[in-house]
């Protein structure tokens, strides 16, 4: 069953105090969260997040599009390493 | 940089009794795979496919540049869990800030100072921006994180963000907010 809307989507707190910190700092930082479950917001747009999946802290750059969705989707936490071939990585 | 050789795809089981091999691609999108052939294995023998159906291929050997197609399922079974590879100088150029996974692997990494860092042991993108692992660093794969990359040097300069810890107990209790 999804989440009832009038509940607003979840966020763990500290989250939010931390990153508008980061904002306002304006330096180039990861900030390290164990907090999988919370929901990216719209006010996380352009903060890098260290998200822990258990094991190590991988980096993930908040974008318009993965609002909504949660921090712990890009964190996996059995990590396939596939083969590189012809793939490419743009530098963002 | 250039010289190496990059692995492609894998041949697997045979399929039916006309010669007809799986081949697993490992190229971003498999109907790419064909196109960049002709494939080595490794050993001399040079390889060209033709995808037939979803993942299943028609394959033949370069003897003396004609082509031999593969003559029936003995032939096929003698090729399963052969390596395709092409030359890194076989792929295209990449555009602008682009960079192959391939390319990036292996690379020295420094510090501002030329400190060396270690090498990058993997390149991870899982649809939040792609980051370097190098040794136990994870950096993000930007302008600001990684201002240089020189793949003819074999070295890119790591500037590593600053890390803030927020630890689960670190403040005020969990809480709903409404977005706005």
């Amino acid at each position: 069953m999804a989440r009832s809307i009038w509940k607003g989507p979840f966020v763990d707190g500290y989250l939010l105090n931390k990153a508008e910190a980061s904002r306002a700092s304006g330096r180039n930082e990861i900030i390290k969260i164990w907090s999988r479950r919370s929901t990216i917001l719209p006010q996380f747009v352009g903060l890098t997040f260290g998200v822990y999946n258990g094991h190590k802290f991988l980096p993930v750059q908040v974008s318009e599009n993965m609002v909504g969705h949660k921090f712990g989707e890009f964190s996996p936490t059995r990590t396939f390493t596939g083969h590189s071939s012809d793939k490419k990585a743009k530098r963002g | 940089m250039t010289d190496r050789r990059v692995l492609m795809g894998v041949i697997g089981r045979p399929h039916g009794v006309r010669g007809l091999v799986h081949v697993r691609s490992y190229t971003a999108d498999p109907a790419d795979l064909p196109g960049y052939g002709p494939f080595s294995d490794g050993h001399g023998r040079r390889f060209t496919l033709r995808w037939v159906s979803e993942g299943v291929a028609e394959l033949s050997e370069l003897v003396d540049g004609k082509r031999v197609k593969l003559a029936d399922r003995n032939a096929a079974e003698r090729l399963v869990n052969l390596r395709l590879y092409v030359d890194r100088a076989q792929l295209p150029a990449p555009g602008e800030d682009e960079f192959y996974l391939s390319d990036l692997v292996g690379l020295e990494a420094m510090g501002p100072d030329g400190a060396p860092l270690g090498r990058v042991d993997a390149v991870h993108d899982y649809g939040a921006g792609t980051s370097l692992e190098i040794g136990p660093l994870l950096v993000p794969f930007t302008r600001a994180c990684v201002p240089v990359v020189d793949i003819a040097a074999g070295r890119l300069t790591v500037l590593p963000p600053a890390e803030v810890v927020v630890a689960p107990d670190a403040g005020a209790d969990s809480t709903s907010e409404a977005v706005a």
